[in-house]
């Protein structure tokens, strides 16, 4: 087990170098001089060619990779010329928010979508579970953003009940109410695939022999649904993973519309701005939790079912 | 061809087709294979290993006949016959076909392609599940750059050849029963006119009554069109009813080669005997004996590690201190019944400097 | 083993010796075995698809709302009379059913009908032409990956493993911001995030069947790895394929949507429905309905793309 943790990890930090370098790469083929925001309108071409120097514009672009990436390990994300402050800063303060509404979101919509895909499966073909698979199709096809007004008009706008926007920690109560819209529209779309993953697992399950040899073994209804959850749960860890990079992605949407302070709020802020240095460090940081969360997951899931652990070590 | 022993009573055997004659052949050998040895490159317990599928087999098919090739999963069987066709390239050996040298590696000229097809084993997968049964046929015709008509001509015979109607050419292997997909695989096979057919396990997978509605088209083909065949199969019972001559294989080596009713009489080698003894008899009189198999509780080798001189040695009775320092070779008992067992003269190399 | 000489050539002919009529009759014998050898009906499989996809009503539904909106967008034109770039900003966020829109008019007094027709051209257009092209940039990838199975074959599955490791919003965003705002960046944006995970699928589907018997019949035919891999493999890999990338279109519209939202796709005046929503969201307490009109039309037809990939899933599960 140990090795597999060790082999895992060790395949993650590929991963994340690559990533880095996709994000390096993507950012460094914006058109567009990053040195105008330093120099003045009427500067000679020998000042501009100067301010490039400094900033190394014009070495390769391994070399300016190997740079980026070294402050990087190191914190130093750049600045933001725009808001006069260092990137980091704004990430770290802004991580905590997105992470706190990513992960609310997911645990929220994958136990919802376990229950629901739980009933759904159980009771194969009768009138609750075409309910359950109707309304999650449609679940997966709202996109977050559309939910997200939607509930704002309807609970915000129109009934009141929770406020229209913004992250609020004073006390617990306040914290709850600025989370439930949020919420809601971020992990419908979780809970619908966890819904119908969760389902056909049952369902594959349901029907394979050894369920019959439970039974005969003498085993009460409720301990075999027990066996059976165990088995189909892997497919569900699977694809959580996938969610909560859909969440964390998706954040750039639902926090910009509920005004949350997180990332995805930054993200969207720097993106209209076209402040790239913060687009560069947001979508660094956001990327590289997707991959560690997954890596998590990933061995989690080798931790619960023996069969991943056999077939990748 | 042997049809008798202990063999079970296999559905309307036919075995000569009404006062037909083949092509008369001369006696000589089409294909042989000389040392031929095939390894590969395996990851064991986490370390690259070599493992020995193959090992120094000589053997040799007449033409117009049929060589049976038998043995246990696992003894290279299935390996070797890839190598024939070539499919995997020998790690080392030469292989002579028409008396001609041909590579054991790479490419092969087209017309020795031509002339060596090979049925597989598995209705189902050897068969593009995409494609009409017409068009499995004619693709091994078009790759060789058949003219249409021929195409279209070669087609249409080969099926009426193997006994399907005409319209199944626009089947799917699916709609098809197992008897009927592997008489398409010979079919596929037969469509570039070869000499040699190799067939792996090719009845293995088909219930027993239609396995011998196969083998007896197998040997009315054969005597029609004068086709060689090299059959391979762990199922005793069939090997003997389609060989004329019978090769024993174990771990990668050949042990014992005679002339089918010579090895199912009276077989030489304590691995021929053992396998022979195991059959199980349909005749009620005939109770399944006590067989070495059962005293043996020896664990059967691996063959990335096979065991020193000869590899039968860990499951031999007759195990003696000579099996573990020499490879035994094949000697020729008389009537051309060759072994390779330290318990026969000319198998061990004090015999051979002897004689 | 006989070391005589003997000549070289073999008698000529196949056989010849038994002539055309013995060979006739013994196929006539063997003609008697189909009797015992029961075989089905020929239906060709996509006749056979097409006939279980219609009997799944939900997916002709799905299929029928698929095509209208499509129509609608394309006659355009026809169905409205006003232009859905201009507008009296006088006129500006009427309510549904006011006389003369239909569905209202936009912050600026544009006819939101019209521009939710018009605008259906951009969206389906980002729905459809990511997926095509990354099909078919996923399946060269995948099934060359999936034959090669070398050096070329690793190193291009780990570099779509590092593409797949973003989240596909986040990378069509990073993507988009790079590339710059427009129709056709966002394009091919969703094609990059999708290639990927076609080529997963393709890969997969190719090492599945090239280790079956028909491969290796295949190859012994001579034929070469190409001839191979387009005749014998890719037949094989389509359905896979086509199955995932159906229920793709649906996902490349709504990330399409959602990088208008963001200011990242035809830049306005242009009637994409993603940018729409975000336009239209300072007047949500005013008018609630009309603001939420193009997020209807986004989940509408993305309800229907994957209701109608779901029904096609199942019709084309045969027992191929």
């Amino acid at each position: 087990m140990v090795r597999l943790v060790i082999r895992r990890v060790g395949l993650a930090i590929p991963t994340l170098i690559g990533v880095s370098m996709i994000v390096f790469i993507l950012m460094t083929v914006v058109p567009g001089s990053p040195e105008a925001g330093l120099v003045p309108e009427d500067a000679t071409p020998a000042e501009r060619q100067a301010v490039r120097n400094q900033l190394g514009l014009d070495d390769p672009l391994p070399v300016r990779y190997f740079h980026w990436a070294v402050d990087a390990l190191q914190g130093d994300l750049g600045r933001s010329q725009q808001r006069r402050r260092e990137v980091t800063d704004l990430l770290v303060q802004a991580w905590g928010n997105t992470f706190v509404l990513a992960l609310v979101s997911a645990v929220f919509g994958i136990a919802l979508g376990l229950l629901l895909g739980y009933i759904a499966g159980t009771r194969r073909g009768k009138l609750l579970d075409r309910v359950i698979s109707v309304v999650s199709l449609a679940g997966l096809s709202i996109p977050s953003f559309f939910l997200a007004i939607i509930l704002l008009a309807l609970f915000a706008g129109g009934l009141k009940w929770f406020p229209s926007g913004g992250a609020s920690f004073d006390d617990p109560v306040t914290a709850v109410r600025s989370l439930v819209l949020p919420v809601l529209s971020g992990s419908l779309i979780t809970m619908a695939i966890t819904a119908r993953v969760t389902r056909a697992g049952i369902v594959d399950v349901f029907g394979a022999d050894f369920v019959e040899t439970l039974r005969a073994k003498g085993l009460t209804e409720f301990e075999v649904r027990r066996h059976v959850m165990r088995n189909a749960i892997s497919p569900v860890l699977t694809t959580s993973g996938v969610q909560i990079g859909a969440l964390l992605g998706g954040s750039v949407l639902v926090e910009t519309i509920f005004r949350w302070p997180g990332m995805g709020l930054l993200l969207y802020n720097a993106i209209s701005s076209r402040d790239l240095v913060v687009v560069q460090g947001a979508t660094l940081v956001i990327a590289l939790t997707f991959v560690i969360i997954n890596l998590l997951v990933d061995l989690l899931q080798a931790g619960i079912d023996p069969r991943v652990r056999g077939a990748v070590a | 061809m042997s049809d008798t022993t202990t063999a079970p009573d296999l559905v309307a055997p036919s075995d000569q087709p009404s006062g037909k004659t083949g092509p008369t052949l001369p006696e000589r050998p089409l294909m042989e294979l000389l040392d031929v040895s095939k390894e590969f490159q395996v990851r064991s317990d986490g370390k690259p290993a070599k493992l020995s599928a193959v090992n120094r087999v000589s053997l040799r098919v007449m033409e117009g006949q049929t060589l049976g090739i038998v043995g246990e999963s696992g003894c290279g069987k299935s390996t070797l016959a890839r190598v024939i066709v070539g499919l995997h390239p020998a790690t080392s050996g030469e292989m002579l076909f028409d008396n001609q040298q041909i590579p054991t590696r790479g490419r092969r000229p087209r017309e020795v392609v031509e002339q060596m097809q090979m049925v597989f084993q598995d209705p189902s997968s050897a068969l593009n599940p995409r494609a009409t049964i017409g068009e499995s046929i004619a693709f091994p015709l078009q790759v060789q750059k058949k003219s249409k008509k021929e195409i279209a001509a070669r087609v249409k015979q080969v099926i009426a050849d193997v006994g399907l109607p005409a319209n199944y050419a626009d089947n799917y292997p699916h709609q098809l029963s197992g008897g009927q997909r592997q008489r398409v695989n010979i079919a596929r096979a037969l469509a570039l006119q070869p000499k040699l057919v190799v067939l792996d396990e090719a009845v293995s997978a088909l219930d027993k009554s239609i396995q011998a509605q196969v083998l007896n088209l197998l040997t009315d083909l054969q005597q029609e069109y004068g086709l060689t065949y090299v059959f391979i199969s762990h199922d005793l019972n069939v090997v003997e009813y389609i060989s004329d001559e019978v090769a024993v294989m174990y771990l990668g080596q050949v042990m014992e080669r005679a002339s089918a009713d010579q090895l199912y009489e009276k077989p030489l080698h304590p691995y021929t005997q053992l396998l022979l003894s195991s059959i199980p008899s349909l005749d009620p009189a005939e109770s399944t004996r006590d067989t070495p198999l059962e005293q043996n509780e020896g664990e059967i080798p691996s063959p990335i590690n096979p065991p020193s001189g000869c590899r039968f040695r860990t499951r031999c009775p007759h195990a003696m201190a000579i099996c573990a320092r020499e490879v035994p070779r094949l000697a020729d008992q008389g009537d051309d019944h060759v072994v390779a067992c330290h318990l026969y003269p000319g198998s061990s190399s004090e015999d051979a400097e002897a004689a | 083993m006989s070391q005589a000489v003997i000549p070289v050539l073999l008698p000529q002919g196949f056989g010849s010796e038994v002539s055309s009529a013995e060979r006739q009759a013994a196929a006539e014998q063997r003609d008697a075995w189909n009797a015992v050898d029961q075989s089905v009906e020929t239906q060709s499989f996509w006749v056979g698809t097409g006939k279980r996809f219609l009997r799944n009503k939900t997916g002709v539904v799905a299929a029928a709302i698929v095509l209208l909106l499509a129509a609608a967008s394309v006659l355009a034109p026809v169905l409205t009379p006003y232009d859905p770039l201009l507008g009296e900003p006088t006129d500006r966020l009427q309510n549904l059913g006011s006389s003369g829109h239909l569905l209202g008019t936009d912050e600026q007094g544009r006819d939101m009908l019209a521009r939710v027709l018009y605008g259906g051209r951009l969206s389906l257009a980002a729905g459809f032409i990511p997926t095509v092209g990354a099909a078919i940039i996923g399946t060269v990838i995948g099934v060359t990956s999936g034959m090669l199975r070398g050096v070329v074959g690793t190193v291009l599955m780990r570099f779509m493993d590092m593409l797949y490791a973003f989240p596909a919003i986040l990378l069509a965003i990073a993507v988009g911001s790079s590339l710059g705002p427009g129709l056709s960046n966002t394009i091919i944006a969703v094609t990059i995030v999708f290639i990927p995970p076609v080529a997963r699928v393709a890969e997969q589907a190719t090492r599945r069947v090239v280790v079956q018997e028909f491969i290796e019949a295949a190859h012994l035919s001579g034929a070469s790895r190409w001839r191979i891999a387009r005749t014998q493999i890719l037949p094989n890999v389509l359905n896979d394929i086509i199955v995932y990338a159906s229920g793709l279109v649906g996902v490349a519209m709504i990330i399409a949507a959602s990088l208008s939202f963001l200011g990242l796709g035809s830049p306005p005046p242009a009637p994409e429905w993603g940018y729409m929503l975000n336009s239209l969201r300072g007047s949500l307490n005013t008018t609630p309905l009309v603001t939420i009109v193009p997020g209807f039309f986004i989940f509408l037809t993305s309800v229907a793309f994957n209701m109608a990939s779901d029904a096609l899933r199942e019709a084309m599960d045969s027992r191929l």
